[in-house]
């Protein structure tokens, strides 16, 4: 061959595959594209992709694009206009940003439980602690006593957040501790470390639930739960500067997930596949749920 | 999970506009570097970016391109095309390094040559780029494969959007997060035959160019 037809024909090969490919990634033009900032937990459990498909059955122009993240750089993001709309569980920051103006339209739509795991041999003795207080005293015990890890998140995340109140109720700080470690990684990560390194972590249900079902961590159980203090909320905001098609588009989708629709989409989540609820819906038992959430945003 | 091969398509085409992106512009600049003395303390600026993490260029270019930064009114972030502009930012002071070593050695050899039988300052140019053309592609290429295998940029400026900016990086690092390691890995192999499977065209293609 020569080497001009060879250097020719390598271009347009090149320049085809692009042509041809730009058509296939930039189909998005016709639709209305609603950007999303979200907490983790509820993208990698994957009802969110669900929730957004059952959506999308009813609105085929609109296309919700979830950018999954913790809960405080979901809230960060969005405070700098890159979200229409965020779903979040991190009540202490939500109301900062509340109060900065940055978000309205507050509407839970869902819950479940923050969870105690550990070892099963359970060196602290957090099976036996008497109320929660008591967990997070025993374990930082067992710390310095050298018997017990503890792996936080340390993402400002929701769960974070939850975690450091935790800390803060039982008048203890385990900052700086070498048995307290901060992974700033995702809850998944987190759950997966505890496991190998046999450590304690604050989690939620839903991504414990299905971790423990894949497998993946063989040597952690759930040995502290609580249905009032470990209460976990899933809010949802419109973000004030997001206006205009995108705008109406975020509060039908807010309304679809709050519907009774939607709240039957949340509750049968995952049922068939973990036995139980990764999440329930917020319709159940609102009035309490938004006292609660006033609580925990007072706690920050 | 959205089907293998659309992620794959999306990653290349990402990665490859990028990359023609940044060969258009550091082709160019390393010819320039190389043929005049003026610029040399640049190469080391080039050569010392060449690792930057890509996290920060990320960073960097979220902060631009947010709706509340510099250039916000674009309204580029989390889209295809923010991916592409990061990576090819990514990716210049790599070809352009490269490139440069690549024409230094071209020029001292080609070049004296060239003038000596006559030819112009423009024709020299373009047998150096000619004679160095090989090379010059691998050097491109080392940007491609920099390119589809980064996470950082993809993730922060794209947003691992389902079905729009999630490339082949961002779905390992999401089915790693979920647990699902066999797709994880599974994806992982692709992305590498990818880039085995590019380096043996350019082996072949510069071998065929090499015996005409």
């Amino acid at each position: 061959m020569e080497r001009s037809t060879l250097l020719a024909s390598a271009i347009i090969v090149l320049v085809v595959i692009i042509l041809a490919s730009y058509t296939f990634l930039l189909n998005n033009n016709n639709t209305i594209a609603v950007k999303a900032t979200t907490t983790t937990s509820l993208y990698a459990t994957g009802l969110l992709d669900y929730l957004g498909e059952k959506f999308q059955e009813k609105h085929p122009g609109v296309s919700i694009q979830f950018v999954a993240v913790g809960s405080g750089e979901a809230l960060r993001r969005a405070a700098s206009g890159d979200a229409c709309f965020v779903l979040v569980h991190a009540p202490s920051l939500e109301i900062q940003y509340i109060n900065q103006g940055v978000l309205e339209y507050h509407k839970i739509f869902a819950y479940n439980y923050f969870i105690i795991v550990g070892p099963s041999n359970d060196p602290a003795g957090v099976r036996q602690a008497a109320n929660l207080t008591d967990v997070m005293k025993r374990i930082y015990r067992a710390g310095e006593e050298g018997k017990a890890l503890f792996i936080s998140r340390g993402d400002n995340s929701g769960t974070n957040v939850k975690e450091l109140q935790l800390w803060k109720m039982a008048g203890l700080d385990p900052k700086g501790k070498q048995w307290y470690i901060e992974i700033g990684q995702g809850m998944g990560e987190t759950l997966v470390m505890a496991s190998e390194k046999n450590a304690y972590t604050l989690s939620d249900i839903g991504t414990y639930l299905k971790f423990k079902k894949d497998g993946r961590i063989p040597n952690l159980e759930i040995l502290y739960s609580n249905d009032t203090a470990l209460i976990n909320i899933y809010s949802a905001y419109l973000v004030k500067t997001c206006s205009g098609d995108e705008r109406e588009a975020a509060k039908e989708f807010i309304d679809f997930i709050t519907s009774d629709e939607g709240q039957m989409l949340i509750a049968n989540y995952g049922v068939d596949k973990y036995g139980q609820p990764l999440f329930y819906p917020a319709s159940d038992k609102l009035s309490l749920l938004e006292s609660t959430w006033s609580e925990l945003a007072g706690q920050g | 999970m959205e089907p293998i091969q659309n992620i794959v398509l999306r990653s290349l085409t990402i990665s490859g506009t990028a990359t023609l992106l940044a060969a258009l512009w550091s082709l160019p600049l390393a010819y320039l570097l190389a043929s005049s003395r003026r610029f040399r303390p640049l190469v080391y600026f080039f050569e010392a970016l060449v690792g930057i993490p890509t996290v920060l260029v990320g960073l960097l270019l979220y902060l631009l391109l947010s709706r509340n930064g510099p250039l916000g009114f674009l309204e580029l972030l989390y889209t295809p095309q923010a991916i592409i502009i990061g990576e090819a930012l990514l990716i210049t002071p790599l070809i352009t390094a490269v490139s440069y070593q690549v024409m230094l050695t071209g020029l001292s050899y080609y070049r004296e040559l060239a003038l000596t039988l006559g030819a112009s300052d423009r024709q020299a140019a373009l047998l150096v780029f000619r004679e160095t053309l090989p090379s010059l592609i691998s050097s491109v290429v080392m940007g491609f494969s920099r390119a589809v295998g980064e996470l950082g940029v993809a993730l922060i400026v794209g947003g691992n959007i389902k079905g729009y900016t999630r490339t082949m990086t961002t779905s390992i690092a999401l089915a790693t997060a979920m647990g699902e390691y066999e797709a994880a890995v599974k994806l992982g192999l692709v992305l590498t035959a990818i880039a085995v499977g590019v380096s043996l065209v350019v082996r072949l293609v510069r071998r065929e160019w090499a015996s005409e």
